[in-house]
């Protein structure tokens, strides 16, 4: 039976600056406006947060309604006729940002929001008229530690209720809270608290102005010097889609990308900080017996290594999977184990689990799992099954891909090549160890928990002679005469699209160009 | 045949002696040729057949380095266009920039005479280097000095305008970024007037110049025809009779205020272009005369602090002027999306400027029209038929700037 999807009674029809429209019944005004094309600007409202209606900024026109209305805090109604561009609206704007700016501090030289602020872009876009007040400004607290991760400058905040509502409707902790009144009014914690919620790091993000800014990121750098790269986190298997910002080389921070089906426009503190580990403590050559080696001559020795274990038929040589590898390294090591090399006994290791809530942080802390349980052959072991084994000497040689923290019985493997993008024990005990390019270095895809499949970019050249795993693999498999000749992430993943359900109708999807924050408008 | 070993006396009458035509490279390092440009000849003798024009490959990449630029930060990059009156583009480039920002109305008046002057002022510099250069590259030393000391003089009262001898970048979009300094018009008033001492001189040294009018009368001659189908302008297209001077037929700031005349020759000749740009220099100093006389008191640039930066001390002491400094600097001024193709008289003739903007601080697209790229290439037309060294005062009249003419 076919359904009638859209009775008439589920639309209205709203007249946006003499434009007809229809628009859902229930939606918001601003939103309802915002698809229509009509600019309207806003500090207090976000898509993802309640409406208070505190900054008055969306101020619009209602035939019918003797004053301006919020926009955000108004539905939309059938017949309802709006203006949000009338020389009335436009001056209470300007009215209501100089309002907005008369104690806000000449902080922007100094202010780490400079460059990516609300309030200097909407200044910039609606206001445009120097200063009547000669007054002196009221003081506030100006470095007040309000959170681990977190400082608060009372007198840049322009009270608009944000952060107080992340806290209380997305990490469910009512820390933050507003005191006193009028010109003397202050965001503060309520007594007793601190803002230390595992998604505090969001109201960073969305506080329109510098008063809170992050611990991490504060001072590091200017934001009109970072470029944007689109990503997933790979702290945990949620997947969060996140930027990636970075200025010459590094990684300065990751801030959350919205994705209402996933993480909507949030993603906890933890995650932000799984760029420091893509500087620290890498493998950046290649080393044979632990000793620095050419590629080449490390390759050689990798495929010398497998060619003899796989001499008696390949059934003692191992192979370990990670479940924070990309589906394309995975892939990649698939067909070059497995399909290649023969290998009968297959493993998969990854980061330990580790605590969850019913937000957004999952237990299981790889990126990857469900990718890998997809590819990887279905008899795959896990690591104690691993230890178990080699102790048996049912496994005397072994294929590592990622970075494990195994401790192997001595002296039992003739073998032990490891693909590894960080030191660990495993890499100084391996016979030969390849550096390998870390998520933020490699295109690629990962499968969340929901089976989702992500697309993640490389936001950074690859360091030292690192490579992506895949590419890594593909040499090793032209030193062992295996066809496995890859040119990039694309063919690698057009590949495994034809071979595994999870992956059908799923898009590799264009290039991602650079952005750079100055001139992306995408902030702020 | 080997020349030297066959017998030369085989060659008895003029119409058996070998007849291959010889190429010949003018420039890159000929001392007559500018910048890069080079002009492959082939020659029958002394005579030209063919001339092939290569400018050669500067890369300045004006174009897209701008498109990595905020639309304030392209003025030091236009001062370097033609390097010779860069006044005049940086007035160009600004006119651009604010037609597409539609304030193009709410330029201050004094703001405009001010570009009028100085662009005069580059105009007069930039017609006493060719006349000099192309003097000199005639063997008239003397008269080099005496123009270029000129040009000296001007310079030295553009650097008082805008710090910099040469590299002004003093036009912002919106008017110009400093008043003109003090007793500054009586200065001007007095260059010009020995700057008229000069002319005078080398008026006299040069015009009934026997050697100098057999090698530019009759010289170089374009008709008036291909100084419009080659797309000419400036003093070029003027010296063919051909009256076209965005000044007159496309007023722009407040040019349709002055009186002045657009001088043009009848035969096209390398003597044409040499006495067009003499009366043409004649006829800024009229224009720069009356707008002294005209100018206006009032502020020098547009009142509206999302386009021009609010005053420092405002900047330091209000959080509404600090933002629109900031954002002016750090984003660039925000420029309405569309297109625009906008053009003003450059010392060398139609000087455009097409602009693209996509709404954020720097342009998509900077397109130049430099007009001597346009004047230059019609000498594969001129050349053929002259003599070798009638290239020099040929290709010296044309007034071929390299940071203009790379594309």
């Amino acid at each position: 039976m076919a359904a009638d999807t859209s009775p008439p009674t589920d639309t209205v029809t709203v007249l946006v600056d003499g434009k007809e429209h229809k628009f859902k019944k229930g939606m918001n005004l601003l939103e309802a406006c915002q698809t229509v094309g009509a600019k309207i600007p806003f500090f207090c409202w976000h898509p993802g947060l309640s409406s208070p209606a505190v900054c008055r900024q969306c101020l619009v026109e209602i035939k019918g309604s003797p004053k301006p209305v919020p926009s955000c805090y108004t539905t939309v109604a059938d017949k309802m006729e709006v203006t949000t561009n009338s020389a009335k609206v436009l001056d209470v704007r300007r009215q209501m940002l100089e309002f907005t700016l008369l104690n806000h501090p000449i902080d922007c030289p100094i202010c780490d929001k400079a460059g990516e602020c609300s309030l200097q872009r909407h200044y910039f876009d609606w206001d445009g008229k120097l200063a009547r007040n000669e007054g002196d400004k009221v003081r506030k607290a100006k470095v007040v530690d309000v959170g681990k991760h977190i400082m608060l400058d009372q007198e840049r905040c322009i009270l608009c209720t944000r952060c107080i509502r992340v806290c209380n409707e997305v990490a469910k902790a009512p820390e933050l809270t507003m005191a006193y009144r009028g010109s003397h009014e202050i965001l503060t914690t309520a007594p007793g608290q601190r803002l230390d919620n595992p998604y505090s790091l969001n109201t960073v993000d969305v506080c329109p102005v510098g008063a809170l800014t992050s611990k991490d990121f504060r001072f590091a750098r200017r934001a009109w010097e970072l470029s944007s790269t689109p990503s997933i986190c790979p702290g945990c298997a949620t997947g969060c889609n996140i930027e990636v910002h970075t200025s010459s080389g590094k990684i300065r921070r990751l801030v959350p990308r919205e994705n209402l089906a996933v993480n909507k426009f949030w993603m906890c503190d933890e995650g932000r900080f799984e760029y420091k580990a893509v500087h620290e403590n890498r493998v950046l050559l290649p080393m044979v017996g632990g000793k620095r080696a050419k590629l080449d001559v490390a390759l050689a020795e990798a495929a010398h290594l497998l060619r003899a274990a796989t001499a008696g038929g390949g059934n003692s040589l191992g192979v370990v999977f990670s479940f924070a590898a990309t589906n394309e390294d995975t892939h990649a090591l698939a067909r070059f184990a497995v399909d290649g090399l023969k290998i009968q006994g297959a493993y998969a290791g990854g980061r330990a689990a580790g605590w969850s809530d019913d937000i957004l942080v999952s237990a299981d802390k790889n990126p990857n799992t469900a990718g890998v349980k997809h590819i990887a052959p279905p008899w795959l072991q896990t690591l104690s099954d691993l230890a178990a084994d080699v102790a048996s000497g049912a496994v005397t040689a072994l294929l590592v891909l990622g970075n494990e923290s195994l401790a192997l019985p001595k002296g039992k493997l003739s073998a032990l090549v490891v693909l590894a993008s960080h030191q660990g024990a495993l890499v100084d005990q391996a016979h030969v160890a390849l550096p390998v390019a870390t998520w933020a270095e490699a295109d690629g895809t990962f499968t969340n928990r929901d089976d989702r499949v992500q697309r993640i970019h490389s936001a950074l050249a690859t360091s030292g002679e690192a490579a992506p795993a895949w590419q890594v693999l593909a040499s090793l498999a032209s030193k062992l005469g295996m066809n496995l000749a890859y040119t990039s992430a694309a063919e690698v993943f057009a590949e495994a699209a034809l071979r595994y359900p999870f992956l059908q109708g799923a898009l590799w999807g264009p290039p991602s160009p650079l952005v750079q924050l100055r001139f992306g408008e995408s902030r702020g | 045949m080997v020349f030297g070993e066959s017998d030369i006396s085989d060659f008895d009458n003029e119409g058996d002696l070998p007849t291959e035509t010889m190429p010949l490279m003018m420039g890159p390092s000929h001392p007559a040729m500018h910048g890069t440009v080079r002009i492959a000849l082939e020659v029958e003798g002394e005579k030209i057949k063919t001339a092939d024009i290569q400018i050669g490959y500067l890369h300045r990449c004006f174009e897209k380095e701008a498109e990595y630029a905020t639309w304030t930060q392209i003025f030091p990059y236009t001062d370097r266009l033609n390097y010779v009156s860069p006044m005049l583009n940086n007035v160009g480039y600004a006119i651009a920039v604010e037609k597409l920002l539609d304030i193009e109305g709410k330029i201050p008046e004094r703001a405009q005479y001010i570009r009028v002057i100085v662009g005069e002022i580059s105009r007069i510099t930039d017609h006493l280097t060719c006349l000099a250069a192309g003097a000199m590259e005639l063997g008239a030393f003397t008269v080099f000095f005496y123009l270029i000391k000129g040009r000296e003089w001007l310079w030295e009262l553009l650097e008082e305008v805008s710090g910099a001898r040469l590299t002004h970048s003093y036009v912002r979009i919106g008017g110009v970024v400093a008043d003109l300094p003090e007793g500054w018009p009586a200065k001007l008033r007095e260059v010009l007037a020995k700057v008229r001492v000069a002319l005078g001189d080398a008026d006299k040294l040069l015009t009934r110049n026997k050697i100098f009018r057999d090698r530019m009368d009759g010289v170089g001659v374009i008709a008036k025809a291909d100084a419009a189908g080659w797309g000419l302008t400036g003093p070029v297209a003027r010296s063919t009779g051909l009256a076209y001077d965005v000044r007159k037929d496309h007023p722009y700031l407040v040019y349709d205020r002055f009186d002045f005349d657009v001088p043009v020759g009848s035969t096209g000749d390398n003597f044409d272009r040499y006495a067009v740009r003499l009366e043409e220099i004649f006829q800024s100093m009229r224009i720069l005369d009356q707008a002294l006389a005209t100018i206006p008191a009032g502020p020098t640039i547009i009142d509206d602090p999302r386009v021009a930066l609010p005053k420092k001390r405002d900047t330091y002491n209000t959080i509404e002027a600090m933002i629109a400094h900031f954002k002016l600097i750090m984003d660039g001024l925000h420029v309405p999306t569309g297109e625009i193709y906008s053009f003003t008289e450059g010392g060398n003739g139609e000087l455009g400027f097409y602009i693209v903007s996509d709404g954020t601080g720097r342009p998509v697209k900077c397109r130049l029209r430099p007009p001597c790229f346009a004047n230059l290439a019609v000498l594969t037309k001129v050349l053929p038929g002259l003599f070798i060294a009638d290239v020099v005062p040929t290709f010296g009249m044309i007034n071929m700037i390299g940071g203009e003419c790379d594309r």
